[in-house]
Protein backbone atom coordinates (compact mmCIF):
# COMPACT_ATOMS: atom_id res chain seq x y z
CA UNK A 1 0.00 0.00 0.00
CA UNK A 2 2.95 2.07 0.80
CA UNK A 3 4.48 1.34 -2.50
CA UNK A 4 1.68 2.39 -4.31
CA UNK A 5 1.24 5.61 -2.25
CA UNK A 6 4.98 6.30 -2.85
CA UNK A 7 4.56 5.54 -6.43
CA UNK A 8 1.34 7.96 -7.08
CA UNK A 9 3.36 10.75 -5.21
CA UNK A 10 6.64 10.60 -7.12
CA UNK A 11 4.97 10.07 -10.52
CA UNK A 12 2.08 12.16 -9.89
CA UNK A 13 2.77 14.81 -12.82
CA UNK A 14 3.13 11.67 -15.65
CA UNK A 15 0.14 10.46 -14.27
CA UNK A 16 -2.20 13.90 -14.15
CA UNK A 17 -0.50 14.04 -17.59
CA UNK A 18 -1.33 11.25 -19.00
CA UNK A 19 -4.84 11.13 -17.80
CA UNK A 20 -5.23 14.81 -19.65
CA UNK A 21 -3.65 13.53 -23.03
CA UNK A 22 -6.26 10.34 -23.10
CA UNK A 23 -9.13 13.04 -22.80
CA UNK A 24 -8.09 14.83 -25.27
CA UNK A 25 -7.04 11.94 -27.55
CA UNK A 26 -11.14 10.35 -26.56
CA UNK A 27 -12.01 13.87 -28.17
CA UNK A 28 -10.23 14.29 -31.13
CA UNK A 29 -10.82 10.72 -32.25
CA UNK A 30 -14.56 10.55 -31.22
CA UNK A 31 -15.10 13.79 -32.37
CA UNK A 32 -13.55 14.73 -35.65
CA UNK A 33 -15.18 11.94 -37.97
CA UNK A 34 -16.74 14.06 -39.94
CA UNK A 35 -20.54 12.18 -40.17
CA UNK A 36 -20.25 11.82 -37.04
CA UNK A 37 -20.22 15.56 -36.17
CA UNK A 38 -22.92 15.99 -33.68
CA UNK A 39 -20.87 16.64 -30.86
CA UNK A 40 -18.90 19.16 -32.81
CA UNK A 41 -22.18 20.50 -33.86
CA UNK A 42 -23.33 21.15 -29.92
CA UNK A 43 -20.03 22.34 -29.16
CA UNK A 44 -20.52 25.13 -32.20
CA UNK A 45 -23.53 26.09 -30.79
CA UNK A 46 -21.95 28.03 -27.77
CA UNK A 47 -19.69 30.14 -30.06
CA UNK A 48 -22.19 30.73 -32.85
CA UNK A 49 -22.81 33.99 -31.44
CA UNK A 50 -19.69 35.23 -31.63
CA UNK A 51 -18.54 33.68 -35.16
CA UNK A 52 -21.71 35.73 -36.18
CA UNK A 53 -20.58 39.29 -34.92
CA UNK A 54 -17.47 38.61 -36.92
CA UNK A 55 -19.06 37.42 -40.36
CA UNK A 56 -21.02 40.54 -39.73
CA UNK A 57 -18.29 43.09 -39.40
CA UNK A 58 -16.45 40.75 -42.75
CA UNK A 59 -19.35 41.10 -44.52
CA UNK A 60 -19.96 44.84 -44.12
CA UNK A 61 -16.28 45.23 -45.55
CA UNK A 62 -17.21 43.61 -48.55
CA UNK A 63 -20.61 44.75 -49.70
CA UNK A 64 -19.32 46.91 -52.23
CA UNK A 65 -18.00 43.63 -53.94
CA UNK A 66 -21.45 41.76 -53.23
CA UNK A 67 -23.48 44.07 -54.70
CA UNK A 68 -21.13 43.73 -57.79
CA UNK A 69 -21.59 40.12 -58.01
CA UNK A 70 -25.69 40.42 -57.57
CA UNK A 71 -26.47 42.97 -59.84
CA UNK A 72 -24.68 40.20 -62.35
CA UNK A 73 -26.53 37.55 -61.50
CA UNK A 74 -29.86 39.87 -61.58
CA UNK A 75 -28.34 40.56 -65.03
CA UNK A 76 -27.96 36.79 -65.95
CA UNK A 77 -31.42 36.27 -64.22
CA UNK A 78 -33.41 39.06 -66.28
CA UNK A 79 -31.75 37.80 -69.40
CA UNK A 80 -32.88 33.99 -69.04
CA UNK A 81 -36.32 35.27 -68.53
CA UNK A 82 -36.65 36.94 -71.52
CA UNK A 83 -35.85 34.06 -73.33
CA UNK A 84 -38.47 32.70 -71.40
CA UNK A 85 -40.86 34.99 -72.21
CA UNK A 86 -39.97 35.01 -75.83
CA UNK A 87 -40.49 30.80 -75.95
CA UNK A 88 -44.17 31.37 -74.84
CA UNK A 89 -46.74 30.78 -77.50
CA UNK A 90 -50.39 32.31 -76.47
CA UNK A 91 -51.94 29.49 -78.13
CA UNK A 92 -50.65 26.28 -77.29
CA UNK A 93 -48.79 26.21 -73.73
CA UNK A 94 -47.66 23.03 -71.51
CA UNK A 95 -48.40 23.08 -68.34
CA UNK A 96 -45.40 22.28 -66.38
CA UNK A 97 -45.64 19.70 -63.31
CA UNK A 98 -43.54 21.37 -60.74
CA UNK A 99 -43.68 18.80 -57.83
CA UNK A 100 -43.08 15.55 -60.30
CA UNK A 101 -40.28 16.88 -62.47
CA UNK A 102 -38.31 19.05 -59.84
CA UNK A 103 -35.40 17.61 -59.05
CA UNK A 104 -32.99 19.34 -57.48
CA UNK A 105 -34.34 21.85 -54.41
CA UNK A 106 -31.74 25.30 -54.02
CA UNK A 107 -31.72 27.57 -50.43
CA UNK A 108 -29.30 30.42 -50.66
CA UNK A 109 -27.29 30.53 -47.27
CA UNK A 110 -24.67 32.46 -45.98
CA UNK A 111 -20.69 30.90 -45.03
CA UNK A 112 -20.64 32.70 -41.57
CA UNK A 113 -17.39 31.00 -40.77
CA UNK A 114 -14.85 29.05 -42.38
CA UNK A 115 -11.83 28.27 -42.74
CA UNK A 116 -8.95 27.12 -45.17
CA UNK A 117 -5.87 26.87 -43.45
CA UNK A 118 -6.04 23.66 -42.43
CA UNK A 119 -6.42 20.31 -43.93
CA UNK A 120 -9.53 19.20 -42.89
CA UNK A 121 -11.44 22.42 -43.31
CA UNK A 122 -14.92 22.40 -42.65
CA UNK A 123 -17.73 26.18 -43.05
CA UNK A 124 -20.67 26.61 -40.86
CA UNK A 125 -23.88 28.25 -42.46
CA UNK A 126 -26.40 30.14 -40.73
CA UNK A 127 -29.52 27.77 -42.28
CA UNK A 128 -30.60 24.62 -40.71
CA UNK A 129 -32.90 21.75 -40.19
CA UNK A 130 -35.63 24.77 -40.12
CA UNK A 131 -35.23 25.63 -43.19
CA UNK A 132 -35.16 22.45 -45.29
CA UNK A 133 -31.75 21.56 -44.79
CA UNK A 134 -30.31 18.34 -44.22
CA UNK A 135 -27.29 16.05 -44.14
CA UNK A 136 -25.62 14.92 -47.54
CA UNK A 137 -26.55 18.15 -49.80
CA UNK A 138 -24.47 19.62 -52.18
CA UNK A 139 -22.91 23.40 -51.30
CA UNK A 140 -22.59 25.70 -54.03
CA UNK A 141 -20.68 29.05 -54.22
CA UNK A 142 -21.49 31.77 -57.06
CA UNK A 143 -19.10 30.44 -59.08
CA UNK A 144 -18.52 26.81 -58.52
CA UNK A 145 -18.87 23.24 -56.20
CA UNK A 146 -17.71 24.36 -52.22
CA UNK A 147 -18.36 21.43 -50.08
CA UNK A 148 -21.09 19.12 -48.89
CA UNK A 149 -23.39 19.54 -45.71
CA UNK A 150 -22.01 17.29 -42.84
CA UNK A 151 -23.81 18.43 -40.07
CA UNK A 152 -27.57 20.37 -39.43
CA UNK A 153 -28.78 21.84 -36.11
CA UNK A 154 -31.95 23.81 -36.11
CA UNK A 155 -30.81 27.07 -37.26
CA UNK A 156 -26.89 25.89 -38.17
CA UNK A 157 -25.15 23.32 -40.81
CA UNK A 158 -21.34 22.50 -40.70
CA UNK A 159 -20.46 21.49 -44.34
CA UNK A 160 -17.51 19.93 -45.04
CA UNK A 161 -15.56 22.08 -47.43
CA UNK A 162 -13.57 21.07 -50.43
CA UNK A 163 -10.42 21.76 -49.12
CA UNK A 164 -10.55 18.89 -46.86
CA UNK A 165 -8.47 16.16 -47.38
CA UNK A 166 -11.58 13.80 -46.80
CA UNK A 167 -13.95 15.08 -49.89
CA UNK A 168 -14.28 13.15 -52.88
CA UNK A 169 -16.06 14.18 -55.78
CA UNK A 170 -16.93 12.48 -59.20
CA UNK A 171 -16.08 15.21 -62.07
CA UNK A 172 -15.22 14.93 -65.66
CA UNK A 173 -13.85 17.15 -68.35
CA UNK A 174 -16.26 18.78 -69.66
CA UNK A 175 -14.85 18.32 -73.37
CA UNK A 176 -14.56 14.67 -73.72
CA UNK A 177 -16.88 13.05 -70.85
CA UNK A 178 -13.81 11.35 -69.09
CA UNK A 179 -14.49 11.10 -65.28
CA UNK A 180 -12.29 10.65 -62.48
CA UNK A 181 -12.06 11.49 -58.56
CA UNK A 182 -10.95 14.99 -57.15
CA UNK A 183 -10.05 15.72 -53.98
CA UNK A 184 -7.58 17.76 -52.57
CA UNK A 185 -3.95 17.68 -51.72
CA UNK A 186 -3.60 20.05 -48.86
CA UNK A 187 -1.09 22.48 -50.59
CA UNK A 188 -2.99 25.13 -51.91
CA UNK A 189 -6.17 26.40 -51.56
CA UNK A 190 -6.85 27.40 -54.89
CA UNK A 191 -5.94 24.34 -56.48
CA UNK A 192 -7.09 20.57 -56.36
CA UNK A 193 -6.13 17.47 -57.78
CA UNK A 194 -8.19 14.90 -60.96
CA UNK A 195 -7.37 11.73 -60.36
CA UNK A 196 -7.92 8.49 -62.09
CA UNK A 197 -8.11 10.41 -65.57
CA UNK A 198 -6.42 7.64 -68.23
CA UNK A 199 -3.36 8.84 -70.13
CA UNK A 200 -4.72 8.39 -73.94
CA UNK A 201 -7.43 10.77 -72.91
CA UNK A 202 -6.70 14.34 -74.79
CA UNK A 203 -6.18 16.68 -72.08
CA UNK A 204 -5.37 20.77 -72.37
CA UNK A 205 -4.71 23.35 -70.28
CA UNK A 206 -7.72 25.36 -69.91
CA UNK A 207 -10.41 22.30 -70.02
CA UNK A 208 -13.84 23.29 -68.14
CA UNK A 209 -14.00 20.45 -65.06
CA UNK A 210 -17.39 20.10 -63.82
CA UNK A 211 -19.23 17.68 -61.99
CA UNK A 212 -20.50 14.49 -62.88
CA UNK A 213 -24.09 14.00 -61.11
CA UNK A 214 -23.06 9.78 -60.05
CA UNK A 215 -22.98 10.38 -56.32
CA UNK A 216 -26.56 11.49 -56.35
CA UNK A 217 -25.20 14.50 -54.18
CA UNK A 218 -23.73 17.34 -56.96
CA UNK A 219 -26.38 17.75 -60.06
CA UNK A 220 -24.58 16.98 -62.80
CA UNK A 221 -22.86 19.61 -64.91
CA UNK A 222 -21.71 22.27 -62.01
CA UNK A 223 -18.34 23.56 -62.70
CA UNK A 224 -15.81 22.77 -60.40
CA UNK A 225 -12.44 24.77 -61.95
CA UNK A 226 -9.96 24.48 -65.51
CA UNK A 227 -7.28 22.35 -65.73
CA UNK A 228 -3.94 24.28 -65.05
CA UNK A 229 -1.43 21.68 -65.33
CA UNK A 230 -1.14 17.97 -66.01
CA UNK A 231 1.58 15.39 -65.55
CA UNK A 232 1.72 11.27 -66.16
CA UNK A 233 1.16 9.62 -62.79
CA UNK A 234 2.08 5.95 -62.52
CA UNK A 235 2.12 3.77 -65.42
CA UNK A 236 -2.22 4.58 -66.27
CA UNK A 237 -3.23 7.57 -65.10
CA UNK A 238 -2.75 11.15 -65.53
CA UNK A 239 -3.17 13.83 -62.30
CA UNK A 240 -4.33 16.65 -63.29
CA UNK A 241 -4.19 20.15 -61.23
CA UNK A 242 -7.26 22.37 -61.33
CA UNK A 243 -7.37 25.83 -60.54
CA UNK A 244 -11.15 25.87 -58.42
CA UNK A 245 -13.53 28.70 -59.73
CA UNK A 246 -14.74 28.83 -56.46
CA UNK A 247 -12.51 31.10 -54.22
CA UNK A 248 -12.50 29.94 -50.47
CA UNK A 249 -10.84 32.92 -49.29
CA UNK A 250 -14.08 34.81 -50.47
CA UNK A 251 -16.50 32.20 -49.60
CA UNK A 252 -19.66 34.05 -48.02
CA UNK A 253 -22.92 33.82 -50.18
CA UNK A 254 -23.61 29.72 -51.00
CA UNK A 255 -26.13 27.88 -52.49
CA UNK A 256 -27.59 25.00 -50.77
CA UNK A 257 -28.59 22.14 -53.27
CA UNK A 258 -31.12 18.78 -51.99
CA UNK A 259 -31.89 16.14 -54.44
CA UNK A 260 -35.22 15.54 -54.03
CA UNK A 261 -34.87 12.25 -55.74
CA UNK A 262 -31.41 10.93 -53.93
CA UNK A 263 -33.12 8.32 -51.84
CA UNK A 264 -34.88 6.62 -54.86
CA UNK A 265 -31.64 6.39 -56.79
CA UNK A 266 -29.64 5.44 -53.49
CA UNK A 267 -32.34 2.97 -52.41
CA UNK A 268 -32.35 1.23 -56.57
CA UNK A 269 -28.27 1.27 -56.66
CA UNK A 270 -28.88 -0.66 -52.84
CA UNK A 271 -30.54 -3.46 -54.56
CA UNK A 272 -27.58 -4.27 -57.24
CA UNK A 273 -24.53 -3.37 -55.18
CA UNK B 1 -1.92 35.29 -4.03
CA UNK B 2 -5.41 37.24 -5.45
CA UNK B 3 -3.30 39.68 -7.64
CA UNK B 4 -1.32 37.16 -9.30
CA UNK B 5 -4.51 35.03 -9.66
CA UNK B 6 -6.96 38.19 -11.40
CA UNK B 7 -3.60 39.29 -13.16
CA UNK B 8 -3.04 35.97 -15.42
CA UNK B 9 -6.76 35.47 -15.66
CA UNK B 10 -6.54 38.84 -17.55
CA UNK B 11 -3.43 37.42 -19.59
CA UNK B 12 -5.51 34.34 -20.01
CA UNK B 13 -8.36 36.45 -21.12
CA UNK B 14 -6.67 38.67 -23.52
CA UNK B 15 -4.54 35.94 -25.11
CA UNK B 16 -7.61 33.45 -25.84
CA UNK B 17 -9.46 36.62 -27.32
CA UNK B 18 -6.12 37.69 -29.59
CA UNK B 19 -6.01 34.23 -30.96
CA UNK B 20 -9.55 33.47 -32.02
CA UNK B 21 -10.79 36.96 -33.09
CA UNK B 22 -7.64 37.94 -34.65
CA UNK B 23 -4.88 35.64 -35.34
CA UNK B 24 -7.41 32.61 -36.39
CA UNK B 25 -8.24 35.26 -39.39
CA UNK B 26 -4.91 35.81 -40.37
CA UNK B 27 -4.22 33.33 -43.28
CA UNK B 28 -0.84 33.74 -44.57
CA UNK B 29 -0.97 32.32 -47.92
CA UNK B 30 -3.41 30.16 -46.64
CA UNK B 31 -0.82 27.89 -45.03
CA UNK B 32 0.42 29.28 -41.60
CA UNK B 33 -1.35 30.15 -39.00
CA UNK B 34 0.75 31.57 -36.02
CA UNK B 35 -0.83 30.25 -32.71
CA UNK B 36 0.32 32.84 -29.97
CA UNK B 37 -2.11 31.48 -26.67
CA UNK B 38 0.66 28.80 -26.10
CA UNK B 39 2.30 32.30 -24.53
CA UNK B 40 -0.02 31.54 -21.74
CA UNK B 41 1.88 28.71 -20.87
CA UNK B 42 5.04 30.16 -21.03
CA UNK B 43 4.08 32.83 -18.47
CA UNK B 44 2.94 30.78 -15.81
CA UNK B 45 5.27 31.61 -12.81
CA UNK B 46 8.30 29.45 -12.33
CA UNK B 47 7.33 27.26 -9.34
CA UNK B 48 3.55 26.78 -9.78
CA UNK B 49 2.78 23.28 -9.17
CA UNK B 50 2.86 21.40 -11.78
CA UNK B 51 -0.76 19.45 -11.46
CA UNK B 52 -2.05 23.22 -11.81
CA UNK B 53 -0.09 23.68 -14.90
CA UNK B 54 -1.53 20.59 -16.71
CA UNK B 55 -4.54 21.58 -15.83
CA UNK B 56 -4.37 25.08 -17.20
CA UNK B 57 -2.92 23.94 -20.22
CA UNK B 58 -5.79 21.42 -20.49
CA UNK B 59 -8.38 24.21 -19.74
CA UNK B 60 -6.49 26.67 -22.69
CA UNK B 61 -6.68 23.92 -25.15
CA UNK B 62 -9.47 23.09 -24.86
CA UNK B 63 -11.65 26.76 -25.22
CA UNK B 64 -9.20 27.07 -28.03
CA UNK B 65 -10.48 24.07 -29.64
CA UNK B 66 -13.93 25.12 -28.98
CA UNK B 67 -13.60 27.95 -30.58
CA UNK B 68 -11.26 26.39 -33.45
CA UNK B 69 -14.03 23.61 -34.10
CA UNK B 70 -11.66 21.02 -33.97
CA UNK B 71 -11.90 18.82 -30.48
CA UNK B 72 -9.17 17.38 -29.14
CA UNK B 73 -6.06 18.77 -31.20
CA UNK B 74 -5.44 21.72 -29.68
CA UNK B 75 -6.00 20.23 -26.32
CA UNK B 76 -3.47 17.69 -26.71
CA UNK B 77 -0.90 19.62 -28.11
CA UNK B 78 -0.93 22.11 -25.00
CA UNK B 79 -0.98 19.92 -22.51
CA UNK B 80 2.31 18.32 -23.73
CA UNK B 81 3.64 21.44 -23.93
CA UNK B 82 2.46 22.05 -20.40
CA UNK B 83 3.91 18.69 -19.60
CA UNK B 84 7.07 19.93 -20.98
CA UNK B 85 7.58 22.79 -19.34
CA UNK B 86 9.24 22.37 -16.55
CA UNK B 87 11.98 20.23 -18.53
CA UNK B 88 12.50 23.16 -20.93
CA UNK B 89 12.82 25.49 -17.79
CA UNK B 90 15.48 22.97 -16.34
CA UNK B 91 17.33 22.76 -19.76
CA UNK B 92 18.12 26.28 -20.40
CA UNK B 93 18.36 27.59 -16.60
CA UNK B 94 20.55 30.47 -15.78
CA UNK B 95 23.87 29.94 -14.16
CA UNK B 96 23.18 31.10 -11.03
CA UNK B 97 19.17 29.64 -10.62
CA UNK B 98 15.77 31.21 -10.76
CA UNK B 99 15.11 33.60 -8.35
CA UNK B 100 12.55 32.16 -5.90
CA UNK B 101 8.94 33.36 -6.96
CA UNK B 102 9.72 34.64 -10.10
CA UNK B 103 8.46 34.93 -13.41
CA UNK B 104 9.73 33.50 -16.41
CA UNK B 105 9.79 36.82 -18.62
CA UNK B 106 12.23 38.67 -20.88
CA UNK B 107 12.43 41.53 -17.93
CA UNK B 108 14.08 38.94 -15.52
CA UNK B 109 16.10 36.53 -17.38
CA UNK B 110 16.96 38.84 -20.90
CA UNK B 111 16.53 38.15 -24.51
CA UNK B 112 18.52 34.89 -25.29
CA UNK B 113 17.20 33.02 -21.94
CA UNK B 114 13.32 34.01 -23.40
CA UNK B 115 14.39 33.21 -27.26
CA UNK B 116 15.25 30.03 -26.31
CA UNK B 117 12.92 29.20 -24.06
CA UNK B 118 9.81 30.10 -25.85
CA UNK B 119 11.08 28.34 -28.88
CA UNK B 120 11.77 24.73 -27.22
CA UNK B 121 8.10 24.51 -26.33
CA UNK B 122 6.85 26.74 -28.93
CA UNK B 123 8.49 23.42 -31.27
CA UNK B 124 7.19 20.68 -29.20
CA UNK B 125 3.51 22.32 -29.28
CA UNK B 126 3.77 22.98 -33.15
CA UNK B 127 4.72 19.79 -34.30
CA UNK B 128 2.20 17.78 -31.88
CA UNK B 129 -0.37 19.99 -33.64
CA UNK B 130 0.23 19.77 -36.89
CA UNK B 131 1.11 15.99 -37.14
CA UNK B 132 -2.06 15.70 -35.01
CA UNK B 133 -3.90 17.74 -37.55
CA UNK B 134 -2.66 15.69 -41.00
CA UNK B 135 -3.46 12.45 -38.84
CA UNK B 136 -0.80 10.81 -41.12
CA UNK B 137 2.70 10.38 -41.96
CA UNK B 138 2.59 10.48 -45.60
CA UNK B 139 3.29 13.97 -46.02
CA UNK B 140 5.89 14.36 -43.71
CA UNK B 141 8.34 16.81 -45.04
CA UNK B 142 5.50 19.06 -45.94
CA UNK B 143 3.97 19.46 -42.60
CA UNK B 144 7.65 20.09 -41.25
CA UNK B 145 7.78 22.82 -43.36
CA UNK B 146 4.30 23.86 -42.06
CA UNK B 147 5.70 23.52 -38.65
CA UNK B 148 8.49 25.54 -39.41
CA UNK B 149 7.02 28.11 -41.09
CA UNK B 150 3.99 28.87 -38.05
CA UNK B 151 6.98 28.52 -35.21
CA UNK B 152 8.74 31.47 -37.08
CA UNK B 153 5.39 33.32 -37.50
CA UNK B 154 4.40 32.90 -33.60
CA UNK B 155 7.70 33.64 -32.46
CA UNK B 156 7.88 36.57 -33.99
CA UNK B 157 4.28 37.48 -32.72
CA UNK B 158 5.28 36.40 -29.03
CA UNK B 159 8.61 38.13 -28.99
CA UNK B 160 6.46 41.00 -29.45
CA UNK B 161 4.36 40.57 -26.78
CA UNK B 162 7.12 40.14 -24.67
CA UNK B 163 8.89 43.30 -25.68
CA UNK B 164 5.35 45.64 -25.43
CA UNK B 165 4.84 43.65 -21.57
CA UNK B 166 8.38 44.95 -21.18
CA UNK B 167 8.36 48.45 -22.31
CA UNK B 168 5.13 48.94 -20.04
Amino acid sequence: MRNLLNFLARYNNLIIFLILEGIAFYLLTSGNKYHNSRMLNSVRGITHGIEEKINNTRSYLSLHEINEKLAAENVALKNSIGKLVKRDNPVFFSVEDSINKQQYQHTSAEAIQNSINRQKNFFTINKGESQGIKVDMAVLSANGVAGVIVGCTKNYSVAMSLLNLDFKLSARIKSNGYFGSLGWDGRDYRYAVLSEIPQHVLVNVGDTIETTGYSAIFPEGELVGTVSDYEKFGGDFYKITVLLMTDFKKLHFVDVIGNMKKTEQLELEKLYK
Amino acid sequence: MINSILRFGLIFILLILLQVLLFNNIQFSGYVNPYVYIMFILLLPVEIPSWLLLLLSFTTGLIIDIFSGSPGMHTSATVLAGFVRPYALRIVSPRDGYEPGSDPSMLIYGFRWFFSYALLIVVVHHTTLFYLEVFRFADFFRTIMRVLLSTLFSMTFILLIEFYRRGK
